[in-house]
C-alpha cells in the first residue's frame, strides 16, 4: 500500500489576522549566515517595518547559537532554531518537517527564502505541508498599501513582463527570491534578539537518507558574474575559445557561450547563456560570433553594457548591442586586448583622447 | 521484481521557434512547436538507462492540453511503456500547488511506484516546485538537481549538483528525483516503437476520474494569482556600429562607464 498524505486542496485558514511577522529562512554554512540569506534579512526588515511586524530568523542545524548571534547583528527581533546533531547536513524531509512545525506554531504572515538550490528544494514541500502558495524567483517585494498583503514580483518567461504574484487568502505568504537581486542587510549594532533554540531528537524514519560523499567543485555561476565574454559559432573552431578566454582574463571576466557551440561540445554546458542555459545580468557582456537568436538574447538582454562582434552586418545581435563591432572577431578581440593593456600599463589614461594615448 | 517508474513531463514551446513580434516587440510563442521540456527529456533518459539494466515499467504522465499527446507518443517511441495525458479545461491556469495536487492524484490512481523522475524545472515557468510538491504529497524523499541516478537494492544512489560541490546521496525507494538539464544525452525514438505507441494509444484522465472536485484544481484550486503585470522598461541601447579603428574609443568609453575596471578590486 502506498503511503501518502491526504490529497487535499489548499484550505483557507479561518482567521488570517492570527498570522503575523516576517519569517526569513536562514541558510548557513561553517557557522555563518550565507550571503543570499543576508539579502533576505535586509528585505525582510524592510517589509516588517511597513507592516509594523517583527523580523524572525528561522534555522535548522547542528549548532545554531553562532547563527542566532549573527541574526541578531543583522536585525532579527526573534530567532527560532531547531537543533540536533542529526540535522548537521541538509536533507529535504527532516528540514521540511521542522520548518513546517515552526511555521505552524508561530503562524507568520510572510515567509521569505532565498532561491538557492537548498531554498528551492525546500520551499514547495513546506508550502504544501502548511497549505499555502509560493511565488518563485521574485526580484522585487513590497506590501500592498494599507494591507498586510505581500506584493511579489517575478519575471515571466524571457523577462518580457514582470508579474505581480498575490497570495491573498493563504498564510504564510511564501516566496523565493532570485539571489543577487537585493542589497545585503546592514548590521544593526545594539539590536536585541529573542533567541529560542529547541533541541530535538530526529526520529529514525527521517534519518534514512545518507550522504555518501561530497566533492567540492564550484559551479560556474554566470548569474552573478559582473563581466562575461561569450563565444558562438562565429569562432569557427573549438580552439577559438582560447581567444575568448584571453579577453576574459584581460577583463577579469567569465567565459560564456551560445547553445550551438555547447551542443557541438566546444565548451561545457555550464558556460551556456540563454533560455536553456543561465540568465545573466552582467555589467559588461561581450558576444563574439553570436548571431543573436532570441534563445540567446533572453539570457543576456538585462546586461548593462552589451558589445557584440560579428562580420555579418545583418546579425540580429546588433539590435540589442550598445557597440556592434562589424569586423572579424579574430581581428577585433586582439585589438580590444591591446587597448585594455595600454591602460593597464599606464600608456593610456582615462580622460585623455585615445589617439593621444596610442 | 519489476520496478515501477513514473516520469513526469511537460510540453513547452520550442525555444528555437520563439520570436519577437516585429511590431509589438513582445515574445510570440503561439507559432512555436510544442516540444518536451528539455530537463524532462533527461528525466526520461535516466529512467530508460535504469530500464536498460533492471526490469522496469515506465509510465510517462503529463498535465496539459490534448496536443500534449504528441510528447507522450515521443516518450513511448523512446522506450516508455505507457503514456497518460491528464487533461481537462478545469486544470487551466493551475499554480504549483494545484498542479502538484493533480499530478499526485494521478500517481495515486496509477496505484504504485518505486521511483518518480521529473525535470528539475521547465523552460517556460521554471519554478522547480512541482517535483518536490508531488514528493510531499506522496510522503517520499526527494533528490533534486541530480545528474545521475542508479538503483541499488531497494534504494537509489543519485548525484546532486550543488552550488559548491557534488553530493552523492542514497535514499530508500519510493523516492522522487529531479534531473538537471543536460544530465545525459537523450536517445532518439525508434520508428517501430512509435508505431507501436500509436497503436497502443495513450490513456487520459480528468478531474472526475482523478476524484478531484473542480474547485480543487486549475485556477480555483490555486492559492496564488497574478495580480497585475508590468513591462520592464527596455534599456535604451547606444546601437553604435563601429569598425576596428573605433575600438580604442569604445574601450575608453567602457572604462569611463566602469564597465571595464582596471585592477581587480571591484568584486571584493
Amino acid at each position: 500500500m502506498m503511503k501518502m498524505r491526504e490529497l487535499i486542496n489548499c484550505v483557507v485558514p479561518e482567521n488570517l489576522d492570527e498570522y503575523r511577522d516576517v519569517f526569513v529562512y536562514i541558510e548557513h554554512s561553517d557557522g555563518h549566515i550565507k550571503k543570499s540569506t543576508l539579502e533576505m534579512l535586509g528585505e525582510g526588515k524592510k517589509l516588517a517595518k511597513k507592516t509594523d511586524e517583527k523580523l524572525v530568523g528561522v534555522a535548522v542545524g547542528e549548532e545554531l547559537t553562532p547563527i542566532a548571534k549573527e541574526a541578531e547583528e543583522y536585525g532579527c527581533d526573534i530567532f527560532l532554531g531547531t537543533e540536533s546533531p542529526d540535522l548537521k547536513d541538509f536533507a529535504s524531509v527532516p528540514y521540511t518537517n521542522y520548518l513546517a512545525e515552526m511555521i505552524e506554531d508561530y503562524k507568520p504572515n510572510i515567509f521569505l527564502m532565498s532561491g538557492t538550490r537548498e531554498g528551492r528544494d525546500l520551499v514547495s514541500r513546506i508550502a504544501i505541508r502548511v497549505m499555502t502558495g509560493v511565488a518563485a524567483d521574485c526580484i522585487e517585494l513590497d506590501i500592498v498599501e494599507n494591507t498586510k498583503i505581500l506584493s511579489a514580483w517575478r519575471p515571466s518567461f524571457g523577462d518580457k513582463t514582470i508579474d505581480q504574484i498575490l497570495c491573498r487568502k493563504h498564510r504564510p505568504q511564501t516566496i523565493t527570491s532570485r539571489p543577487g537581486s537585493y542589497k545585503v542587510a546592514e548590521k544593526q549594532p545594539g539590536n536585541k534578539c529573542d533567541i529560542k533554540i529547541k533541541k530535538v531528537t530526529v526520529p529514525e524514519a527521517m534519518k534514512k537518507r545518507k550522504i555518501l560523499s561530497f566533492r567540492p567543485k564550484d559551479r560556474l555561476d554566470l548569474t552573478s558574474a559582473k563581466k562575461i565574454v561569450s563565444g558562438g559559432l562565429g569562432l569557427g573552431k573549438p580552439e577559438g575559445f582560447e581567444l575568448i578566454r584571453n579577453l576574459a582574463d584581460e577583463l577579469n571576466a567569465e567565459v560564456g557561450a551560445s547553445r550551438p557551440v555547447v551542443d557541438l561540445g566546444w565548451i561545457p554546458y555550464e558556460h551556456q547563456v540563454g533560455q536553456t542555459g543561465q540568465t545573466v545580468r552582467a555589467k559588461l557582456y561581450i558576444a563574439a560570433g553570436i548571431s543573436g537568436k532570441i534563445q540567446h538574447t533572453v539570457g543576456m538582454i538585462n546586461s548593462e553594457n552589451i558589445v557584440s562582434i560579428n562580420n555579418d552586418p545583418e546579425a540580429e545581435i546588433a539590435k540589442v548591442s550598445d557597440y556592434f563591432i562589424k569586423a572579424d572577431l579574430y581581428d577585433a578581440i586582439p585589438k580590444i586586448i591591446e587597448e585594455v593593456q595600454k591602460y593597464k600599463n599606464g600608456k593610456a589614461v582615462v580622460g585623455e583622447s585615445p589617439e593621444k594615448a596610442a | 521484481m519489476v520496478l515501477d517508474i513514473i516520469v513526469m513531463i511537460k510540453q513547452v514551446p520550442d525555444a528555437e521557434e520563439i520570436f519577437i513580434d516585429p511590431v509589438k516587440f513582445t515574445l510570440n510563442r503561439s507559432q512555436a512547436r510544442g516540444v518536451i521540456n528539455p530537463a524532462d527529456e533527461n528525466a526520461l533518459e535516466a529512467a530508460l538507462m535504469i530500464k536498460d539494466k533492471t526490469p522496469a515499467k515506465i509510465t510517462v504522465i503529463t498535465m496539459g492540453p490534448p496536443a500534449a499527446e504528441s510528447a507522450l507518443l515521443e516518450c513511448m517511441g523512446r522506450g516508455a511503456d505507457r503514456g497518460i495525458l491528464i487533461t481537462d479545461r478545469a486544470f487551466a491556469a493551475a499554480d504549483t500547488y494545484a498542479t502538484s495536487l493533480t499530478l499526485a492524484a494521478a500517481v495515486k490512481k496509477i496505484g504504485r511506484f518505486d521511483l518518480i523522475l521529473a525535470g528539475e524545472s521547465t523552460t517556460d515557468s521554471g519554478t522547480g516546485h512541482v517535483g518536490p510538491g508531488v514528493a510531499e504529497f506522496m510522503q517520499a524523499d526527494q533528490v533534486t538537481y541530480s545528474t545521475s541516478v542508479k538503483i541499488e537494492g531497494d534504494t537509489i544512489i543519485a548525484e546532486r549538483e550543488l552550488e559548491h560541490g557534488i553530493e552523492v546521496v542514497q535514499t530508500p525507494m519510493p523516492a522522487l528525483v529531479t534531473m538537471l538539464i543536460n544530465a545525459n544525452i537523450p536517445r532518439r525514438s525508434s520508428l517501430r516503437r512509435r508505431i507501436d505507441a500509436m497503436r497502443k494509444g495513450i490513456e487520459t484522465m480528468d478531474h472526475e476520474s482523478l476524484g478531484l472536485p473542480p474547485e480543487w484544481v486549475g485556477i480555483k484550486g490555486s492559492p496564488t494569482i497574478v495580480g497585475s503585470l508590468k513591462i520592464p522598461e527596455e534599456k535604451k541601447r547606444l546601437n553604435k556600429t563601429i569598425t576596428l579603428e573605433e575600438i580604442p574609443e569604445m574601450v575608453k568609453e567602457l572604462i569611463e562607464n566602469k564597465a571595464i575596471v582596471l585592477g581587480d578590486d571591484e568584486d571584493a
